[in-house]
């Protein structure tokens, strides 16, 4: 089992004729993705990796029956890439692309909240469930099939979390990549309530960074409502104040968004938190 | 992007946000014009982007001309949180009665726009909040539907404004609703928010931050002067089209991620002190590897370098080469680590030894400092 994503969710991905989109097509293809269908405005009949071009969402849809879109689109195209994908009622999108203006990103939260459209991202890494599928830009090869929810603002800290575990035999049932920035389309919390219900996971693993208070929300619903274990590791504890520490999202205001307050707050809610990322690994086998 | 004030000002008095007269200066001898045009008494007020300037001295008052030319000097000879002071502010000297707070921002967690008032103006948000909280009023504003004159007149009168008063701060409000959606805006906020003895209300401060990633469709901040807040070594960084930030220590860092660039700051924060944080975000290329180190080593005291790289959507090989580039070219003195896992990792594994790096063939970053440490232990 596994959250969001499985070998026989139908992807789309859009953008799929640009350089970043071309090769990270082959490797979700190589990782055993079920792509079915690439979007590109003006592209329909070309065929790239095998998988079929068409105008539009709705185009895809239609003709491949696809119910997620992994998006890696510039910048400029994310608005409208993004509102297609909502009205052409896909369950899952996935928003890979970076620098998304913070005023776009809450007007189409907005609409997506309205049509009860499930986004993941902007500035995501992906989804992986590993041995069955990734919609992103992860390497597959640091992931393992297993029982470990993992829950990360950032791409590359869940990459060294879970080669970690994977190291030492612990697989990870999926890995979720919310976005690095202020304000991101799905919030930790939602990812938690998930992973709560999926029979397919034991541990979740929170890897937060400084910034916002998407830790500060997770640990009160964590306190309230979650019975599986929980582990996290929250970055940035050197992080200075006022300068944004490379996601949009990760800037240390006064007191407001520090390492030190997240870690209180989780730890308060009973969470164990590592000091630093290969701890975690310690943490979680004395969790399970 | 941080406006100055006298931006934020431009842009309040272009959006219908009454300022007090305020005019610019480089110099005392200017100040003093500025001031016998305007009329007197007048504030002289700093120009820099950080808080706490009126703390540092960089807001007087004058009541002569050559007291705004005394004012003047001492202020431009201020560093404010090591921030030279390049121009002042020259601003009519209002009678106050009451100050209030009026600010727009972004709220990250509910993805949405915030109006926050506060009958407590002058001091910080944060500090209001924490000592006055009954005196904070917040309202979430659904972005689609915007915030009507009607809704800020509401507001307002829970913060206990009506009539006249009421009014002319629920227009304000409007305004700088307006203004933080036509421009972009991560905050828009006027502290304080004055009334005067005639009974208008006056803006006497205006702090303003647009969204970097939104430029593209803001040429006119584009050439604004920001970077003034950047040291020259983040200047640079920004040029090259990566994010570094300078910080006290010897250890200097370049990872492929922020998470990932956090993480070894932290760990080499542990037993060593980071001379930065760097990060490439996923645009690596030989040649940004190649920048990337000339940059971190621009910084004193420099005693080691640890590269830190996922090949996601990251292609390190070519990254590999840019470093061993560099180091062919100049004479690097220090021990160079660097530890690579992912997509093309042997690859970059041969290229880097190839070119002299050490490389650690683990995966966790704990592993490649205490290698890196070892390095420096045996060098002394």
């Amino acid at each position: 089992m596994s959250i969001l994503l499985n070998r026989e969710t139908r992807v789309l991905v859009q953008g799929i004729t640009g350089s970043v989109g071309r090769v990270q097509a082959k490797w979700m293809l190589d990782y055993g993705t079920n792509i079915v269908a690439g979007v590109t405005p003006g592209k329909e009949g070309e065929v790239v990796e095998g998988v079929p071009v068409y105008n539009t969402v709705a185009d895809s849809v239609a003709q491949q029956g696809v119910t997620a879109s992994v998006i890696m689109v510039p910048p400029f195209a994310i608005k409208k890439a993004i509102l297609e994908a909502i009205e052409a009622g896909l369950e899952l999108i996935v928003v890979i692309t970076e620098h998304v203006p913070v005023h776009d990103i809450m007007e189409l939260r907005a609409i997506a909240k309205e049509r009860g459209t499930r986004i993941i991202g902007s500035n995501s890494p992906g989804i992986i469930t590993p041995g069955e599928a990734k919609m992103g830009i992860m390497p597959g090869i640091v992931f393992s099939p297993g029982r470990i929810g993992i829950i990360s603002r950032s791409g590359t800290l869940s990459y060294e979390a879970s080669a970690n575990l994977s190291n030492v035999g612990l697989g990870q049932s999926t890995m979720v990549g919310i976005g690095g920035e202020p304000v991101i389309f799905s919030s930790m919390t939602e990812m938690l309530e998930l992973f709560e219900n999926d029979p397919g996971t034991d541990l979740v693993l929170l890897l937060g960074e400084v910034g916002g208070s998407q830790e500060e929300k997770a640990a009160e619903f964590i306190a309230q409502k979650m019975t599986k274990p929980v582990v996290a590791c929250i970055v940035g504890y050197n992080a200075p104040d006022g300068k944004r520490m490379g996601h949009a999202g990760a800037l240390v205001h006064g007191s407001m968004g520090t390492q030190q307050g997240k870690v209180a707050a989780l730890r308060q809610a009973g969470v164990p938190v590592a000091t630093h990322l290969l701890e975690v690994v310690d943490l979680v086998q004395k969790c399970l | 992007m941080w406006l100055y004030e006298f931006e934020g000002s431009d842009l309040f008095r272009r959006e219908g946000i009454p300022v007090p007269d305020y005019a610019l200066a480089t110099s005392p001898q200017d100040a003093r014009q500025k001031a016998e045009e305007m009329g007197l008494p007048v504030v002289v007020k700093a120009q820099v982007l950080t808080g706490g300037r009126g703390l540092a001295g960089g807001v007087q008052v004058a009541e002569s001309l050559d007291q705004v030319e005394t004012v003047t000097k001492r202020i431009l000879d201020l560093k404010i949180k090591n921030l030279p002071v390049r121009q002042v502010m020259i601003a009519r000297k209002v009678e106050v009665v009451r100050e209030l707070y009026v600010g727009v921002t972004v709220d990250g967690y509910n993805g949405t726009p915030v109006v926050i008032l506060s009958t407590a103006g002058g001091v910080s948000i944060e500090e209001m909040a924490r000592d006055h909280p009954e005196q904070v009023i917040s309202r979430l504003i659904p972005i689609l539907q915007g915030l009507s004159l009607d809704e800020a007149e509401q507001l307002v009168r829970e913060a206990g404004l009506d009539g006249e008063d009421g009014a002319q701060v629920a227009g304000i409000v409007c305004a700088l609703y307006d203004l933080f959606r036509k421009h972009d805006a991560m905050v828009a906020e006027i502290n304080p928010l004055v009334r005067t003895t005639d009974g208008t209300y006056l803006a006497l401060d205006a702090k303003v931050e647009i969204d970097d990633e939104s430029l593209f469709r803001h040429p006119e901040f584009k050439e604004a002067s920001e970077n003034n807040v950047l040291t020259p070594l983040e200047q640079k960084a920004r040029q090259i089209g990566v994010t570094y930030v300078e910080l006290d220590g010897e250890i200097a860092i370049i990872a492929s991620g922020a998470g990932l660039g956090m993480a070894t700051m932290d760990i080499v924060g542990q037993k060593l002190r980071p001379a930065n944080f760097m990060e490439t975000g996923g645009g690596i290329t030989a040649d940004l590897l190649y920048n990337t180190m000339d940059l971190v080593l621009q910084k004193e005291g420099v005693k080691a370098i640890f590269i830190n790289l996922y090949g996601g959507v990251n292609r390190m090989h070519e990254g590999a080469k840019g470093v061993v580039r560099y180091m062919k070219e100049h004479e690097v003195n220090v021990p160079v680590v660097a530890k690579a896992v992912g997509n093309y990792q042997k690859e970059t594994w041969e290229i880097f030894e190839g070119g002299g790096v050490t490389v650690i063939k683990e995966v966790a970053t704990e592993k490649g400092i205490e290698l890196l440490a070892r390095l420096l232990e045996e060098k002394k």
